[in-house]
C-alpha cells in the first residue's frame, strides 16, 4: 500500500512539473502564472498529493534557472498550502484558499526582497495572490467539480 | 511543441565527469549555482564561463545536447534581457521618444542573461552525466542525516526519480491529448480567460487518468519485484568516493576561492 | 477530387541542431469515397502526414486542398477544416473525459456550434453508427466501459462532427480479435453507408488488403509507393527492405513460389491461394501416379 502512495505522489509531482513546464516562460519569475497551481486542489482527493505537490514544485523550480530561491521557499510554501488544503478537504470552496495565501505571502516577499521588484511589499503579495487566485479558483474549481464526479480514480 | 527538455535525460558516456560520485556532482552543482549569485562582475563571469566550458569539454557531451536544454528557457532569457535593457534607470545611452536605454540597463541585461544561461548549463551537466538512479542514490545519501528529524530521505529521493522519469512521458501524453481534442474542435487559444480556463478540463482530466493509470501499473510492477521501501534496501553498485572525487573537490574549493576573489578585483 | 496534396514538406526543429525532415516533397490525390490504406514503419512520417490533413500541422511548403478549399492558406479558420476532416488518433479512448458517454460524444459537435435538438440527434446517430446501444450507454461513464466500447465511443465522438473525410490512425491497435473484427466491420459499414472517404493507417496488412482501394507507402518521410493493394504487395522484397511485411497469405504464397516457381506468388486472398495449392498438390499427385 505504501508503494502505491509513493508512486501516486511521484506521478502527481510529474503532472505538476509538466503543467508548469508546458506554460513556460509564463510560469516563472515575475509573472508566476501557473496552470499547475490549479492542481493544488488535489489534496482534497488524496493525501498523497501533499508530498506530491511539494516535490512537483521542487522539480519545476530546479529546472528553472530563475527558480533557485524559488526552489526552497516556493516549494515549502506549496507544502504548507497542500497541507492546508488537505485540512479543508471537506469544504469545497475553501480548498483553494491555502495556496493563495501561502504563495501570496511567501513569493510576494521573495519578489520584493530578492528580485528587487520596484513596488511595495503589499503590492507584490497581492499581485502573486491574484495570479494564484485566478489559477486556483478559475481553473481549480472547475477541476474540483470534474474530478469530484470521478472520485474512483483516486483509489 | 514543448517536448525537448534535457532534464532527467542522461547522455551515456565514460568521461571523468560521468565517473564522479553523484554526491560530488550534486554538491558541485549547488555550489556553482550559489557562486553564480556571488559573482558580481565581468571577471567572475569570465571565470565561471571558462570553467563551465572546460567541464563540458571533459564530459564529452556534444554541445548540441546542451543547447537543447536552453531551448525552453530561451524566451525567459530574452524576456529578462528586454526587461532589464528597457526598465533599468541610469546613465542614458540611447533615448528615443519613450524608449530609454541606460548603460546600467544594458550591463544588467547581459549580466542576468549570462547568469541564466550558466545556471541552466550547470544544472544540465548534472542530469546529463549522472544516471537517474545514481542521482537518487546521491540525494538519498546526502539527505540521510535528516532522517533523524523524521525526513524520509529514501522515499523523497524515490519520488523525485520517478517524477523526473515520467516528465517526458507525460509531456508527450499532454501533447497527444491536446491534439486529439483540437481535432474535435477544441480551442485553447482564443476566447475569454474563463473560456480558456474551462477549455483546460478536456486536457487535465484525461491527463490525470493517464497519470493515475501509470501510477497503478508502476506500483504493481514495483511490488511484484518485492519493493518494500528503503529499510534494509541494498544496492547493486554502492557509490563510493574515489580519487577523482578528491581531485574534483580540491578543484571545487579552489574555484570557490577564485570566484569570491573576483569580487575584490 | 476530395484531397489534393501538392509537394508538401515539413521539417521538425528547423534551424536547430536536431533538425529532421519529417515529410519530403509529398504529393498525392484522393478521390471522393475512396478507402486508402497508409503503411510505413514507425517514424516514417505517417502521423505527421495525418496531422497535416486536418490542419493540426502546417507544411513548410506545398499546398493541401480539401474539398476545393486550400487549407494551407494563411489565416484559414481551423473549425472549417475540422468540420470536413475527422481525425481519430491512436488509442483514442485516452481522450475521453466527460461524465457520460453522451456528453463526451457531444463535445466535438458542440465545439462546431451545434446545439439543442440537432445536437442530441447527431450524438444519438453517431453512437448507433459505431454499433452501440444509445439508450443503454448514454448515461454511463466512459470510464466504466470495456476497451472496445471506449474505443467506439471515442470514434463516435469524431463521427458526430459529420466529417466527409475520416482518418483513422491504427484504429484496431490493442484490441482483442473479436473487438478487432467488429471494429473493422463497423468501419466498412461507415464507408459504404455514409459514403465517407477513409484514410486508414495500419500495421496489419491483412486488414489493409481487405479494406483498401489503394495503398500509400511512406518511408522516412517520402511517399515511395501509391498504388492498388495488389500491386503494392507484390513488391515483397522492397517492402521487406523498408521493414514492412505483406498480407499473411501473400507471404506464404511468395515463400512457396520461391520453392517452386510454378506456384503463383502474387496472391492476396485465401480462396485463390487455396485453389492454387489444391491444384498444385493434385498435379503433383497425378504426376506421381503416372510415373
Amino acid at each position: 500500500m505504501r508503494t502505491k502512495k509513493l508512486v501516486t505522489a511521484a506521478v502527481i509531482a510529474s503532472v505538476y512539473a509538466v503543467a508548469t513546464i508546458a506554460v513556460a516562460p509564463l510560469s516563472y519569475g515575475l509573472m508566476q502564472i501557473r496552470i499547475s497551481e490549479a492542481l493544488t486542489i488535489l489534496p482534497m482527493f488524496t493525501p498523497a498529493a501533499i508530498p506530491g505537490l511539494f516535490i512537483g514544485c521542487l522539480i519545476a523550480n530546479i529546472i528553472s534557472p530563475i527558480g533557485l530561491v524559488d526552489v526552497v521557499l516556493g516549494s515549502l510554501a506549496t507544502l504548507l498550502a497542500a497541507y492546508g488544503s488537505y485540512k479543508f478537504r471537506k469544504h469545497k470552496w475553501l480548498v483553494p484558499l491555502p495556496p493563495i495565501i501561502a504563495n501570496g505571502v511567501v513569493i510576494g516577499w521573495m519578489l520584493y526582497y530578492i528580485y528587487g521588484v520596484d513596488v511595495s511589499l503589499m503590492a507584490c503579495m497581492l499581485w502573486v495572490a491574484g495570479g494564484e487566485a485566478v489559477a486556483c479558483y478559475g481553473i481549480g474549481m472547475p477541476l474540483i467539480m470534474a474530478l469530484d464526479k470521478r472520485k474512483e480514480m483516486f483509489k | 511543441m514543448i517536448r525537448d527538455i534535457t532534464l532527467g535525460q542522461y547522455f551515456p558516456g565514460n568521461s571523468k565527469v560521468h565517473k564522479l560520485d553523484a554526491r560530488t556532482k550534486i554538491i558541485a552543482t549547488i555550489m556553482f549555482i550559489v557562486e553564480l549569485f556571488i559573482v558580481n562582475n565581468f571577471y567572475g563571469f569570465a571565470l565561471a564561463t571558462a570553467t563551465m566550458f572546460m567541464i563540458i569539454k571533459v564530459s564529452k557531451v556534444p554541445v548540441r545536447f546542451m543547447v537543447k536544454g536552453l531551448k525552453p528557457i530561451f524566451i525567459i532569457i530574452i524576456f529578462t534581457f528586454v526587461i532589464n535593457v528597457f526598465m533599468v534607470d541610469g546613465t542614458i545611452l540611447f533615448h528615443w521618444k519613450f524608449i530609454t536605454i541606460s548603460y546600467e540597463g544594458l550591463y544588467r541585461a547581459f549580466f542576468m542573461a549570462a547568469r541564466l544561461i550558466l545556471l541552466i548549463l550547470g544544472s544540465s551537466i548534472l542530469t546529463l552525466t549522472t544516471k537517474p538512479l545514481s542521482l537518487t542514490d546521491g540525494i538519498e545519501k546526502l539527505l540521510r542525516p535528516l532522517n533523524k528529524i523524521g525526513l524520509p530521505s529514501h522515499e523523497i529521493a524515490m519520488m523525485m526519480t520517478i517524477a523526473l522519469r515520467f516528465i517526458p512521458t507525460l509531456l508527450e501524453e499532454t501533447d497527444k491529448i491536446m491534439k486529439a481534442q483540437q481535432a474535435r474542435g477544441a480551442d485553447f487559444e482564443s476566447g475569454s480567460v474563463i473560456h480558456r480556463a474551462k477549455s483546460l478540463i478536456p486536457i487535465l482530466v484525461p491527463l490525470f487518468i493517464s497519470a493515475f493509470r501509470i501510477a497503478q501499473d508502476l506500483a504493481m510492477a514495483m511490488e511484484a519485484r518485492c519493493y518494500k521501501g528503503g529499510k534494509g534496501r541494498t544496492r547493486m553498485n554502492e557509490i563510493k568516493f574515489t580519487r577523482s572525487d578528491i581531485y574534483a573537490s580540491v578543484f571545487l574549493a579552489a574555484f570557490l576561492a577564485m570566484i569570491i576573489g573576483t569580487r575584490y578585483i | 477530387m476530395s484531397i489534393e496534396v501538392k509537394n508538401i514538406n515539413h521539417i521538425y526543429a528547423e534551424g536547430l541542431p536536431f533538425e529532421t525532415v519529417a515529410l519530403n516533397d509529398i504529393s498525392f490525390n484522393i478521390d471522393d469515397g475512396k478507402f486508402v490504406g497508409i503503411i510505413g514503419h514507425t517514424g516514417s512520417g505517417k502521423s505527421t502526414l495525418l496531422q497535416h490533413l486536418n490542419g493540426l500541422l502546417k507544411p513548410k511548403s506545398g499546398s493541401i486542398t480539401v474539398d476545393g478549399v486550400d487549407i494551407t492558406a494563411p489565416g484559414k479558420k481551423m473549425t472549417e477544416i475540422r468540420k470536413k476532416v475527422g481525425l481519430v488518433f491512436q488509442y483514442p479512448e485516452y481522450q475521453l473525459f466527460e461524465e457520460t458517454v453522451e456528453k463526451d460524444v457531444a463535445f466535438g459537435p458542440k465545439n462546431l456550434g451545434m446545439q439543442g435538438e440537432e445536437l442530441e440527434a447527431t450524438v444519438k446517430e453517431a453512437i448507433e453508427l459505431v454499433g452501440l446501444d444509445f439508450e443503454e450507454i448514454k448515461e454511463r461513464s466512459p470510464f466504466d466501459l470495456s476497451g472496445g466500447q471506449k474505443r467506439r465511443v471515442a470514434i463516435a465522438g469524431v463521427i458526430a462532427m459529420k466529417p466527409k473525410i475520416l482518418i483513422l490512425d491504427e484504429p484496431t491497435a490493442g484490441l482483442d480479435p473479436k473487438a478487432h473484427r467488429e471494429l473493422l466491420s463497423t468501419i466498412k459499414k461507415l464507408h459504404k453507408n455514409e459514403k465517407l472517404t477513409i484514410l486508414f493507417v495500419s500495421h496489419n496488412m491483412d486488414d489493409i488488403m481487405e479494406m483498401a482501394d489503394s495503398v500509400m507507402v511512406l518511408e522516412n518521410g517520402t511517399l515511395v509507393m501509391n498504388d492498388s493493394p495488389e500491386r503494392v504487395f507484390s513488391r515483397w522484397e522492397e517492402l521487406e527492405k523498408i521493414g514492412l511485411n505483406v498480407p499473411q497469405i501473400t507471404e506464404l504464397m511468395k515463400k512457396l513460389e520461391k520453392k517452386d516457381s510454378s506456384i503463383e506468388g502474387n496472391v492476396f486472398d485465401m480462396e485463390k491461394a487455396a485453389s492454387i495449392i489444391k491444384n498444385y498438390i493434385n498435379s503433383k499427385e497425378s504426376k506421381a501416379q503416372n510415373d
